[in-house]
């Protein structure tokens, strides 16, 4: 299950993707979002996953991809389940389509967060007027992501030395077994969150109210181009929706397809 | 007193993401013995313990508990007979109370009801926690949730006992208690492992030392032998102990010492000794 974070974490790389500003990539990210959310068919929702691997590629980050496919690939498989037995109508189509848009959702955020630092993502929040204190709780809570899963080894570790079994029984006993492991993770967690935030305090974190970012951001002409592209591509999108152009293809591939 | 081989490593590789960790580690470890397991940060000593109750299966190699190849047994049917103890009390504890803690240790090992209460408070009275029996683990102080831990642990009756940094954070009143219970444990025929960067406590119960450096074991010998050699130590990373240090200086300076002392005691009997034969020794 940790492979499936792994999208989610930057890698340091030299690449266009890498080297534009969080602003423009939060654009991207944006368009990309707002397409998964809007389209509704797998034919659409696969070119826009073309379009989302190609980015990854620009980034040198598709391995990266396919190492978590696995992980992605069993909720998909369960979105497509859970669609299948619950819709009335149309259900294949509609199921593969869902299991789509949510590994289409998934790039699209692995392409911002596999590219951007949490240090450039807290300076962008903060120079967007966000205050400093959010920043902080959000790319800290980025940062313990692995953490926790650590922690979740480690815990899991030492209660199966002590002869749990957690794989072991009915659906009810695994589920017993599994609060075992979440008592000492939430207790050491919050033990340490008192820790974090008293070592922030000592280090004079709040001493200031307004403090000068470490990084400058600079939006140069490829971020505008950027920013210009995905705005063109959210417009294109809303066009779509508002003309009814796109409600009329849907119909038409539902009336091909069962 | 029989010493039996419990557990027994061949050359075992290990390597988490394309990252080897273990290189070719051959260890052995008996009943009725300590072993203490040394070396600096990211030696791998972890990585091995874990490999000691199946946590860890290695990638090639074999670890056999008892005979048996670990690639073939559960971790719970391993930890049966040993016991892993981790570093951080924190990430073990979660029952409502101290005797619960024990408790779901012996019935997950299948302990019958009729014997689970004896046991539980064999442990409490051996711990030293009798007292907080119905305190939740979460109350306790860091030394006690420690010991707890190791309690638990120890209530199903290992024979072979792991401790990963026993004494780390621990005072010296609660270290030297610990030493006591490992040595009752010891004497009972018990195989006990203990990880740590403490040398001083490793002089104090360690019958052999095995020292790891760089994912290899480098060294491994009778207590005397291992931690009296300062090029090793040097290459694991670790400074003699203090009374050791002491006694290499003096050689240097010419005195002669029948062996290399590690005990307070020893020191004396080595100093006495010298000034008694100078006839300046009346007053020692």
């Amino acid at each position: 299950m940790s492979r499936v974070f792994d999208i989610f974490r930057f890698r340091q790389k030299k690449t266009p993707l890498h080297s534009l500003d969080p602003r423009a990539k939060f654009a991207i990210l944006l368009a990309l979002s707002a397409a998964s959310l809007a389209f509704s068919d797998p034919f659409s929702l696969s070119l826009l996953l073309l379009v989302e691997v190609i980015l990854l590629k620009i980034a040198k980050s598709l391995s990266e991809l396919i190492s978590s496919l696995r992980g992605l690939t069993s909720i998909m498989i369960l979105i497509f389940i859970l669609n299948y037995l619950t819709l009335p109508s149309g259900r294949l189509y509609t199921s593969i389509a869902m299991s789509l848009r949510f590994l289409s959702l998934a790039t699209a955020f692995s392409v911002f967060f596999l590219t951007t630092t949490p240090d450039e993502l807290s300076t962008a929040l903060e120079v967007s007027g966000v205050p400093r204190e959010y920043t902080m709780m959000f790319t800290m809570s980025l940062r313990f992501v692995p953490s926790l899963a650590r922690d979740l080894q480690t815990v899991s570790d030492a209660l199966r030395a002590r002869g749990l079994e957690l794989e072991r029984g009915g659906l009810r006993e695994r589920l017993r077994n599994y609060t075992y492991l979440l008592v000492p993770l939430l207790v050491y967690e919050l033990r340490r969150s008192l820790m974090v935030a008293e070592a922030l305090e000592a280090r004079g974190f709040g001493a200031v109210r307004k403090v000068e970012p470490f990084y400058e951001l600079r939006f140069r002409a490829k971020d505008y181009l950027t920013l210009a592209l995905s705005c063109c591509a959210l417009l294109i999108i809303a066009l779509l929706h508002l003309t009814k152009v796109y409600s009329v293809f849907t119909s038409e591939l539902a009336r091909i397809i069962p | 007193m029989l010493k039996e081989e419990a557990i027994i490593v061949k050359d075992v590789y290990f390597s988490y993401n394309g990252f080897e960790v273990l290189k070719g580690v051959s260890l052995t470890v008996r009943t009725g013995e300590v072993l203490a397991l040394m070396g600096e940060n990211g030696a791998g000593k972890t990585t091995l313990i874990k490999h000691f109750n199946g946590l860890l299966k290695p990638q090639k190699g074999r670890v056999l508990v008892f005979g048996k190849d670990t690639r073939e047994a559960s971790v719970a049917q391993l930890a049966r007979r040993v016991g892993l103890v981790f570093q951080n009390p924190d990430h073990q504890l979660f029952a409502e109370s101290v005797e619960e803690e024990i408790l779901f240790t012996l019935r997950n090992m299948g302990y019958p009801e009729s014997r689970v209460k004896e046991r539980c408070e064999y442990v409490l009275r051996l711990f030293d926690l009798d007292k907080y029996r119905q305190r939740s683990p979460y109350t306790l102080s860091i030394g006690e949730r420690k010991r707890l831990a190791i309690a638990a642990v120890v209530s199903h009756d290992p024979d072979v006992l792991v401790l990963d940094e026993p004494t780390a954070g621990q005072d010296y009143f609660n270290k030297s208690k610990l030493a006591r219970i490992i040595n009752a444990m010891k004497m009972k025929g018990k195989g006990i492992v203990i990880v740590t960067h403490d040398v001083e406590f490793a002089v104090q119960i360690a019958d052999r030392v095995a020292l790891m450096a760089n994912g290899r074991v480098i060294k491994v010998g009778s207590a005397r032998d291992v931690l009296t050699d300062e090029k090793g130590l040097r290459a694991a990373r670790l400074l003699p102990p203090q009374i050791a240090w002491t006694a290499s200086l003096l050689i240097q300076k010419g005195f002669t010492m029948s062996r290399i002392p590690m005990l307070p005691g020893e020191l004396y009997f080595e100093l006495a000794r010298m000034l008694d034969s100078r006839g300046e020794g009346g007053n020692l």
